[in-house]
Formats: structure tokens, C-alpha cells, sequence
């Protein structure tokens, strides 16, 4: 199948918090309940259409415990979009964001696009963190933030989605360098340099990331 | 450190003594030495020792060079030195040239080092950031030492790598950038750098995946010419299997990101026989064994369909199938082709049936399939052994999962469809030909070719029971299966017997068909019994337990169709000569087999050697399979049996209960499903009728409330005199009308009071205007227009009266109305009178009395429009004298207009006057100052004084007036 753009997606984000869930709802359209340790890290892939072009979209899902911390920094660099996942069930998974936004910042190239993802949106008698404290801390660090469900697949497809968009809108700045696969970009074969080149002459600041918020 | 004073010790002490000195001595000037220079040297001049003297210098030295490293990067001169110096003292690749040291102690040396380097992480960290250093001199030693580090002790140092604390550029990411050097040395040895590092370890193989190994690689690939390439396109292989082999996340990476259609062109390989040099063979076996990794049976089955399906899709398998026909290609890669081609078609039914379709190309065109081909090669005693072992592969791989494939092979033994010609010969024929040669090997390939023909295909199985052969002239034909019976009594080659055994336990499990065919021939059973019973030597072990196999599968599948070989009977024959316990550890002897459980592990038929050809994959999980049932079928007794039977009968009694049943239910379902339809179409009916019902009882309710009201009217009417209410009332509309109307005439009497008013007002400003023109032309300057403007008053007083008149009639006209209006009240008053007098009357008289009542009703209404139209005509007069009040307005505007140009005019002529004025007091002075002088001269003037004098008096009379004026203004 040919694309028009490869992306490289990495999840990150607390153990448990459903990262490996929703990598399987996206490509395969089905949930696991039982929780299956990840280890080091899990590739999947899958193909979506943003304005009528075809995007291949590579995800690394990665191990969230501690001890695979080091093996995660490692796919920062080549990735153009983050999912960082916490659950919303459990606050020391919202606590930890800082530490894993400090990783991804300084480990990525600056125009990785980060989502912020508060999963298990599907247990809303459980839940430890508002919606509006995600918001917030999406604001305040410039993500755009969704909550989804795994179990459901809401807002999956859209999570996904709306990264792909963001990236795409990047290119379309001339933000992203196109021609370096370091930053987790890649030209489709059948693409010409000419088209991917066309809008790339404006040159504007990008922080105004819109907050996304969805059926959750 | 016992070793190494060993090494020491045993050389002799002399020179030892002296280099030992030497190389302190360097140590000491690398490390005191402040001048950059003089370090310099002594590095240099350790690099130069450490090939022979290794032990020493490493022992001393390894300290020193490590503080080089870390302080003297400014110097890539003095790093290179430092690092090729750790590296002879490291590495074990240049070997040969020291003749002293034996191989086992120059190992250990090596990983002795390797270990005192890495025990301090920091080291391998350093290396790696001086990996980054452009400088030839500096990343290519690195390199090299980066290696030989990881050769020695890979797991230890992969794992320094993998978490080494960098900053920025995690360790494996920095190393990826080696494979874009463009320096092709730096970049094939980051290759075999690459190698090292990904050896078994999953995280960083993934790591170098991630960073687009695959992309990279397979660039420096297609860029070197693929097969044709050097040694670099090897190691790219290499790496790329390490990446690759039992990686399930980089599989499929690799299949997503259609790599595999970058792996045609490798087999795009021409059919000249010029090229194949000892490294192509080598590129294509790698190659070969690339595919293979994808496709592996060992993968998850998912993960190797898909790629199976992709190599399909961009022609890769076609292109191993022409390799495959193709003429003068080495028998090692043909026969790795053919097992590559066997893994990609194996159980993927597009790409079974491609296969089936391949021709050899032949001259002229016929039509030889490859399988047919490629059996003839099996068959062919003079092919290579792993050549034939991959043709079997092929085949069975053909026919995995496959039963069109089977039903096609199977078909071409039976006796319809066997070409009489004999003009080509089919995969059927040349496997019977090879189940009854004489070479035992083919004997085994064709049985076990055959048995997979019958896998899990039950209609198969009793196919080939039809398959008759003509053994010899004159004699009746043989079916297949006695044929088979008969060979194997005749007692021949350990592989022949084996082969057959398995082809007939195969045919027998779950057919019991079959094993009613085999027990019809009586002397099969004493055959068995008599192999199982006889004690016979280790070597006829298995062959006893397989005969066991047999003889339990005609037990355990006997649907005791045959009344002398009934389950029960051969039980009993097994109890009398052989005994249970011992036919059951004669059983075991297959399971127990050495070659069993290789067998078992792989489907691909892989030996080292004919002899070792014993078990096929397919046949040992038969046997996982049957091997506890039957052992549970032989211990069971009779009774047991009988009760088993008995309950498989009750059960399918039961079961046909079961399905009488459910059809009852089906059926009673499906009438349900009709009761409830009818009963919502009848539902929604009643619903219908019964809106249809309130609907009328409204209108009864309606009518009765219109009679009731009529009632207690008449009975008002009758009683009282009717009052304008009762007569309002009697028609909601008509109140309502008058209602309007009154409001109408209100709002015009209000307008028309607004209007006087506005006329009211006009005509005071027409007085005030009067006036100021009257005073206006009081004045002394009085315009001839003025006259002009009282006459136009004058006709606007006309104009005005004629409109009070107007006005006045559109009054009297608006009092008409009312009192027309008045009237039109009284006449619903005669009206509401009017109506008949009349007790309790019945309802017909009441609705020809509502018909009455209703048609005065519309005369009313009627009257009521003129009136409105009347009214209408009124406002359209109104509307006209408002116009022609707006018209004097203008007229007035006008005059006014023209009064002030008047008085615009008065000013400048009284201006004119001024300057006169000044210019005759100027006059009067030049005169005063004249007479004086002409007194001075002494000229006497006196009248004229006087004349002066009154002049002046006349001029300020004059300006007392003009101040009037303005005054008056």
C-alpha cells in the first residue's frame, strides 16, 4: 500500500495505564482486559487518511516500569508524535507526567507533537483526576489533550487521529524537516519532492495547540 | 592473575626484564610527561610494543591509556595511538601473528581486559562519545575497540550501552549514524559493530530497528549490487537476520514497511551459469535464509501469513520459482531455494495454488508441473540427499492445510483419471513408483509424500482405498494398500518398513473404512500380532511399536463391522499373545525414540544423514495424539466397552431428542414470530380504531356543548330582554370586530388630534413669521419681496382654512361613522332581539334558527367591511392633508429662506455705510488739519467751521440710528 507520509509514534506513560490497549484498539479494533506486562517495547501500524492523504502510522509502544526507563529514551529521538498516557483512575499516573514530559523533551527533537491522554474514561465512578486538571496541565505545557478509553475505543480513533493532524500541519508550516527520517517523518514512495515542498514557505510559531476534547 | 603470571613466567626472563622496564618507563612519561609531545611519543611508542608484548603493556598501560582518553581529546593523533593500543591489547583478531601465546590463553587475556575496561562504565560511555568525533583517526579505532569489547563480553557490554546515561543521543541511537559515514571503511565496520551489538538481544535490536536499520541496510545492499556485492552486502545480511530471526516486533516493522518488496530484486538472478562466485552463493544463501526467518512455521501464525501473502503480492515467490526451473544454478542454492519456496507457500492456500500452477519450462512447451518435476527429483536416487530432503519439504508444505492440493495428488492414482498414453508421467505415478523401488529413501519420501496427501482429509483417505495396481502380467491387480501390507511382510530395509508404517497408520486414524479394508485381509492382524510378540533386537524396536501404533488405531477407529476382527476380539487376541502391559511398552517405544523428539520439534525433514530419516513431523503429533487413547482403549474391559457403547448409544439417542427438539423449538419460534407480528398489526389497528372513536366523541361533545349553548340562549333570550352582550355572545367574532373598529377610531381621533395640534403650531410659526416681517419692513431698508411674503401668508391662511374645513368635515365624517357604528351596535342589539321567542324547541328548529342567526351574522360582517373601507377612504384623506400641510411647510421654509437673504442683504449695504462714514471722517480731519494750517498761514476761514461742525452732528445722528437697527434686529 503506498502513503503519502510515514509518522513514528511512540507511547509512553506509567505501567498500567493502558498504553498496549490502546495500541490494540487502534490497530486491530479489539480490547484485552487482562494486563499484559509490556516488555522493552511492541510495534504496530496501522493506516489512516488526514485531508484525503494517506498516512502510514508506525507506533512503538513502550514498557512503563522504571526499570525500561532508559530502553524508552532511546525512541524518543527518531519520533515525530508522542501519546503520553496516564490513567485517570489512578493520580500518582497524573503525578508522574512531569517527570515523563522532562524525558521526552529533552531526549526528542523540539517539534515532537505531544498528546496528552487521559485513559479509562469508561470508569467514571473511579475517578482520581478531573478532566479539567488534564486540560490544564495540557495548557500549561502546550499538548493537546483527549480523554479515551481503551476498553471502549472512545476517542481512540481520534487520539490517534488528531496527533497525525498536528504533525501533518507541522509539515504543512515547513516546521518539520521531511527530508531528515530523525525526526520520524518519512516521504511516501510514490510522493514527489515538489509536493511536499509546496507549502512549507510559511514559517510561523505553532504553540497554539488547540485543546481537544471529545465524547468522554 | 594466576594465568598471567604463568604467561610470564615461562618466557625467558632477559628481554622480558628489559621490556618490562621499557614499557614502565612510557608509562611513567605518559603519565608525568606535562608536554603534549613527549605523551605523544610514548603512546605511539606502547602501540608499537603491544602487539607482542600484550600482557605487559596491558597489564601496565591500560591505566595511562584511559587517562589519554579522557584528558587529551583536544589531540586526535594522541587518541588514535591510544585507542589502536587498546585495542591490540584487547582484541584477539590479529592472533596469528604472536606465535607464542596459545589460542585458549590469548582468549582469556582478551575477555580479561575486556572486563577490567568495562568495569568502569564510565569507559564504554567515553567510547561512545568519541564515537561522535569526525576525525578518521579517532572513530575508526573506536570502532574497531567498540567491537572487539562486545565479541569478548557482549551481554555485559550491551547492557553498559543500553542504559549508558547519555544526555542527548541515547548509546545505540549514536551508534546507528556509523551505517550513513560516508567513509565506506568506518561504515562497514559499523556494520560488523552493528553485528556484535544486536547479537541476541532483543531491546537493542529493536533500538536498531527503530532507528531505520532496515532502510539503511537494505540501501547499502541494493547500492553494493545484491547478490553481486562484496563481503559489505554479507555482513548487511548478517546483521538483518540478527535483526530479524525470532524478533516478532521487528517482523513486523520490517512487513509494514513493505521491505519485503525491496527483497525481489535480490533474486532477480540471471540464468547465465558465469556468475556464481563462492560470495554470491554466499549472498543468496543469507538471503534465502532472510525470506525464510519471515516465514519461519515457528512464528506466529498471523505474523507469517501476512508476509507469506506480501511476498506473493510483489511477485517475490514467483521470482524463487524461477530460480527454482532455472537451469545451471549451484545445487546448494537450489536446494535452499526449494526450501524457502516451501516455507512461503506452506498453508497459505493463494500461494499453494500458484505453486501448483508453476510449469517447468521445457522445449518445446509441455506441460510438466514443477511439482512433478520436482518429485522426480525425490525419487531420483542420484540427486543429493538435502536435495531430496527439500523437494519432501516442498511437498508436504504444498499440501499443508491444503485439500485441494490433496484431492489433486490423490486423484492422479485413481483409475479415471490415469493418463493411459503414458505420455507424461503424474506426481501419483512417480509416487508409487518410489513407495515400490528399491531404494529405501525413496521408499520413505513417497510413504511419507503420501501420508501427507491424507492429513486430516477424511474423503482422501477413502479415495486412495480405490487405487488398484497391476503388479505383474497375468495376475489380478493389487489394491494399494495390500500392496502395501505386502511389502512390509516381506521384511525389507528399517527406513522402507518404517516408511510404510507410518503411510498406513496415517490412512487408518479416524477412517474406519480404511481399517475395515486392512483387517479384511487375514493374514494382516497375525502379521502384527507377530511382530509385536516376537523379542526381537533394539534395532526392531520401532518397528514393534509402530506395528503396536497400527494394530491400536484398527482398534481404537474399528467400527466392528467385520464380525471376526470386532473390537472385543482383537482385544482378546492382544491379552493371549502379546499381553496388555507388554504391547503397551512396545507402544511406547515410538515416543521413546531418540530421533522422536527432534523430529517433533521442526516440520522440516532436516538430517544429517540418510540413516537418521526415521520420523516425519506430521506423523509424530499423530502419535502425541493417539498414543493415550489407545493405551486407554486396550486397559478397558469388555464391560467398560459395552457400558461406553451403551452410553455413546443413550448419548446419541439423547442426541437425537436433542435435535428433535431444537426443531421443535425452530418451528415453534417461527410461529411465535408470526403471533407477534399479528399481534402488533393488530395492536396498531386498535390504536387506529380507537383515535377514530375519541375523535367522534369529541365531536359529539362539540355538538352537544354548540346544542346546550344554544339551549340556555334561547331559553335567555326568551326569558330576558337580549342585552348587546347576550347578543355578542352569540358570535364571538362580532364583539371583536367592533372592538377593532373603536380602537381604529381612537387611533384616528388620536392622530387627528396630533394633526391640529401640528397645524396648531404651524400656524403660531406663520404668526411669528408675520410679525418679524412686519418689523422687518418697518425698516429703513425695506425689500419689495415683503409684499411678496404677506400674500403667500396670506394664501397659506387660505390654504389652512380650507384644510380646518377639511378636517373639519373628516370630524363630522368620523361621527358619521360613529354613529353609524352606533347603529350597526343597535342593529345586533334588534338582532340578538330579534330572535324568536321560543321555549324548549327541538334541535332541528335550533340549527335552522343557528342557519338564521348565522346568515344575519354575515350581513353584519359585511357592514362591518364597509365600514372599514370607509374608514380606510377617511385616512387616505387624512394622509392627503397631511401632505398639503407639508407642502405650506415647505412654502414657509422658503419665505423664511428668503427673509434671511433680506436681511443678509441689509447688513452689507449698512457695512458700505461704515465705510463711507470712515472715509469722510478721514476727509473732515485732512480738512481740519488743512484749515489749520491755512490759520497758521493766517488764512481767515470761518463759515466753513460752522458747515463742519453741523456735518458732524448730522453723521452721529446717523450712527445713533444705525445702532437701531442692529438693535432691532
Amino acid at each position: 500500500m503506498t502513503y503519502a507520509y510515514l509518522f513514528k509514534y511512540i507511547i509512553i506513560g506509567d505501567t498500567g495505564v493502558g498504553k498496549s490497549c490502546l495500541l490494540l484498539q487502534f490497530t486491530d479494533k479489539r480490547f484485552q482486559p487482562v494486563h499484559d506486562l509490556t516488555i522493552g517495547v511492541e510495534f504496530g501500524a496501522r493506516m489512516v487518511n488526514i485531508d484525503g492523504k494517506q498516512i502510514k502510522l508506525q507506533i512503538w509502544d513502550t514498557a512503563g516500569q522504571e526499570s525500561f526507563r532508559s530502553i524508552t529514551r532511546s525512541y524518543y529521538r527518531g519520533a515525530a508524535g508522542a501519546l503520553l498516557v496516564y490513567d485517570i483512575t489512578r493520580r500518582e499516573t497524573f503525578n508522574h507526567l512531569t517527570s515523563w514530559l522532562e524525558d521526552a523533551r529533552q531526549h526528542s527533537s523540539s517539534n515532537m507533537v505531544i498528546m496528552l491522554i487521559g485513559n479509562k474514561s469508561d470508569l467514571e465512578s473511579r475517578r482520581d483526576v478531573k478532566r479539567e486538571e488534564g486540560e490544564a496541565f495540557a495548557r500549561e505545557h502546550g499538548l493537546i489533550f483527549m480523554e479515551t478509553s481503551a476498553k471502549t475505543a472512545c476517542n481512540v480513533e481520534e487520539a490517534f487521529i488528531n496527533t497525525a493532524k498536528e504533525i501533518y500541519r507541522k509539515i504543512q508550516q515547513g516546521l518539520f524537516d521531511v527530508h531528515n527520517e530523525a525526526n520520524g517523518i518519512k516521504i511516501g514512495p510514490q510522493q514527489s519532492i515538489s509536493t511536499s515542498l509546496g507549502p512549507s514557505v510559511s514559517q510561523r510559531n505553532c504553540r497554539d495547540v488547540a485543546s481537544n476534547s471529545g465524547c468522554c | 592473575m594466576n594465568f598471567l603470571r604463568g604467561v610470564m613466567g615461562g618466557q625467558s626472563a632477559g628481554p622480558q626484564h628489559t621490556e618490562a622496564e621499557t614499557i614502565q618507563k612510557l608509562c611513567d612519561r605518559v603519565a608525568s610527561s606535562t608536554l603534549l609531545d613527549d605523551r605523544r611519543n610514548a603512546v605511539r611508542a606502547l602501540k608499537s610494543l603491544s602487539k607482542k608484548y600484550r600482557l605487559e603493556v596491558g597489564i601496565q598501560a591500560m591505566e595511562h591509556l584511559i587517562h589519554v582518553l579522557q584528558t587529551d581529546r583536544s589531540d586526535s593523533e594522541i587518541i588514535g595511538y591510544a585507542l589502536d593500543t587498546l585495542y591490540n591489547i584487547i582484541s584477539n583478531d590479529e592472533e596469528e601473528e604472536v606465535e607464542e601465546n596459545s589460542t585458549r590463553q590469548s582468549e582469556d587475556l582478551g575477555s580479561q581486559f575486556t572486563e577490567i575496561f568495562i568495569k568502569q562504565q564510565e569507559n564504554v560511555t567515553l567510547l561512545l562519545s568519541l564515537l561522535e568525533e569526525f576525525d578518521f583517526h579517532v572513530r575508526w579505532p573506536a570502532v574497531k575497540l567498540l567491537t572487539s569489547l562486545l565479541k569478548q563480553l557482549g551481554p555485559q557490554v550491551q547492557q553498559i550501552i543500553l542504559v549508558s546515561p547519555q544526555l542527548y543521543v541515547p548509546g545505540v541511537s549514536r551508534l546507528m549514524d556509523l551505517l550513513a559515514d560516508s567513509r565506506e571503511v568506518i561504515r562497514n565496520d559499523g556494520v560488523l559493530l552493528l553485528q556484535a551489538l544486536t547479537r541476541s538481544n532483543g531491546a537493542i535490536q529493536k533500538i536498531v530497528a527503530f532507528e531505520n536499520a532496515f532502510e539503511r541496510l537494505l540501501d547499502i545492499i541494493t547500492e553494493e549490487g545484491n547478490s553481486d556485492g562484496g563481503i559489505v552486502v554479507e555482513d548487511c545480511l548478517i546483521l538483518l537476520q540478527n535483526l530479524l530471526k525470532n524478533n516478532n516486533s521487528n517482523q513486523n516493522f520490517f512487513k509494514e514497511g513493505s521491505y519485503i518488496q525491496r527483497m525481489k530484486p535480490w533474486f532477480e538472478v540471471g540464468d547465465d551459469n558465469s556468475g556464481w562466485s563462492a560470495q554470491k552463493v554466499t549472498n543468496l544463501h543469507l538471503m534465502l535464509q532472510l525470506v525464510r526467518v519471515l516465514v519461519s512455521p515457528n512464528n506466529p501464525p498471523g505474523a507469517t501469513s501476512s508476509c507469506q501473502k506480501a511476498m506473493f503480492q510483489c511477485g517475490l515467490l514467483q521470482q524463487l520459482c524461477t530460480i527454482l526451473m532455472a537451469t545451471g544454478v549451484p545445487a546448494d542454492i537450489l536446494t535452499e531455494t526449494i526450501n524457502t519456496v516451501s516455507e512461503v507457500i506452506r498453508g497459505c492456500q493463494v500461494n499453494q495454488d500458484y505453486f501448483a500452477s508453476v510449469n517447468a519450462p521445457s522445449n518445446p512447451p509441455r506441460n510438466r508441473p514443477a511439482i512433478v518435476v520436482l518429485l522426480m527429483s525425490m525419487v531420483n536416487e542420484r540427486q543429493p540427499f538435502v536435495l531430496r530432503c527439500a523437494v519432501l519439504y516442498c511437498f508436504q508444505c504444498f499440501l499443508y492445510k491444503n485439500q485441494k492440493g490433496q484431492g489433486e495428488i490423490v486423484s492422479t492414482l485413481l483409475p479415471s483419471t490415469i493418463d493411459a498414453t503414458g505420455n507424461s508421467v503424474s506426481a501419483g505415478q512417480l509416487l508409487c513408483g518410489g513407495l515400490f523401488s528399491t531404494d529405501s529413501l525413496s521408499n520413505w519420501c513417497a510413504a511419507v509424500a503420501l501420508a501427507h496427501a491424507l492429513q486430516e482429509n477424511a474423503t482422501q483417505k477413502e479415495q486412495l482405498l480405490r487405487v488398484q495396481l497391476a503388479t505383474s502380467i497375468g495376475n489380478p491387480p493389487v489394491s494399494l494398500l495390500q500392496q502395501c501390507t505386502n511389502i512390509l511382510s516381506q521384511g525389507s530395509k528399517i527406513q522402507t518398513r518404517v516408511g510404510l508404517l507410518m503411510l498406513l497408520c496415517t490412512w487408518l486414524s479416524s477412517c474406519p473404512i480404511a481399517v475395515t479394508h486392512f483387517l479384511h485381509n487375514s493374514a494382516n492382524v497375525p502379521f502384527l500380532t507377530g511382530q509385536i510378540a516376537e523379542n526381537l533386537g533394539e534395532e526392531e524396536q520401532l518397528v514393534q511399536g509402530l506395528c503396536a501404533l497400527l494394530l491400536g488405531i484398527s482398534i481404537y477407529f474399528n467400527d466392528n463391522s467385520l464380525e471376526s476382527c470386532m473390537k472385543e476380539k482383537l482385544k482378546q487376541l492382544i491379552e493371549k499373545r502379546i499381553g496388555k502391559e507388554n504391547f503397551i511398552e512396545k507402544l511406547g517405544f515410538i515416543s521413546k525414540h531418540e530421533l522422536y523428539s527432534r523430529a517433533s520439534q521442526k516440520p522440516q525433514p532436516n538430517f544429517p544423514s540418510p540413516e537418521y530419516m526415521i520420523f516425519d513431523h506430521e506423523f509424530t503429533k499423530l502419535v502425541k495424539e493417539l498414543e493415550g487413547v489407545i493405551t486407554k482403549a486396550i486397559y478397558k474391559s469388555s464391560e467398560e466397552d459395552q457400558k461406553e457403547e451403551e452410553v455413546k448409544k443413550t448419548l446419541e439417542q439423547h442426541d437425537s431428542i436433542v435435535t428433535h427438539y431444537k426443531n421443535m423449538i425452530r418451528e415453534q419460534d417461527l410461529q411465535l414470530e408470526e403471533l407477534r407480528q399479528q399481534v402488533s398489526t393488530l395492536k396498531c389497528q386498535n390504536e387506529q380504531l380507537q383515535t377514530a372513536v375519541t375523535q367522534q366523541a369529541a365531536q359529539i361533545q362539540q355538538h352537544r356543548d354548540q346544542y346546550n349553548l344554544l339551549k340556555v340562549q334561547l331559553g335567555k333570550d326568551s326569558h330576558h330582554q337580549g342585552s348587546y352582550s347576550n347578543g355578542a355572545q352569540m358570535n364571538g367574532i362580532q364583539p371583536e370586530e367592533i372592538d377593532r373598529l373603536r380602537e381604529e377610531i381612537e387611533k384616528l381621533k388620536s392622530n387627528q388630534e396630533v394633526l391640529q395640534s401640528q397645524l396648531i403650531e404651524k400656524e403660531s410659526l406663520i404668526e411669528n413669521l408675520k410679525s418679524s416681517q412686519t418689523s422687518g419692513m418697518d425698516q429703513q431698508f425695506s425689500a419689495p419681496a415683503s409684499d411678496g411674503d404677506s400674500e403667500q401668508a396670506a394664501e397659506l391662511k387660505l390654504e389652512l382654512a380650507t384644510l380646518k374645513s377639511q378636517l373639519n368635515s373628516q370630524s363630522v365624517e368620523i361621527t358619521n361613522l360613529q354613529a353609524e357604528k352606533q347603529e350597526l351596535l343597535q342593529k345586533t342589539e334588534t338582532f340578538a332581539k330579534s330572535v324568536p321567542v321560543q321555549g324548549d324547541s327541538e334541535t332541528l328548529a335550533i340549527a335552522a334558527k343557528t342557519t338564521d342567526v348565522e346568515g344575519r351574522l354575515s350581513a353584519l360582517l359585511e357592514e362591518t367591511k364597509e365600514l372599514k373601507n370607509e374608514i380606510k377612504a377617511l385616512s387616505e384623506e387624512k394622509t392627503a392633508i397631511k401632505e398639503q400641510l407639508d407642502s405650506s411647510n415647505s412654502t414657509i421654509a422658503i419665505l423664511q429662506n428668503e427673509k434671511d437673504k433680506l436681511e443678509s442683504e441689509i447688513t452689507d449695504s449698512r457695512k458700505e455705510q461704515d465705510d463711507l462714514l470712515v472715509l469722510l471722517a478721514e476727509q473732515d480731519q485732512k480738512i481740519v488739519s488743512l484749515k489749520k494750517r491755512l490759520k497758521d498761514l493766517g488764512y481767515p476761514i470761518v463759515e466753513e467751521d460752522e458747515v463742519e461742525s453741523g456735518d458732524q452732528e448730522d453723521e452721529d445722528d446717523e450712527n445713533e440710528e444705525a445702532d437701531k437697527d442692529q438693535d432691532s434686529i
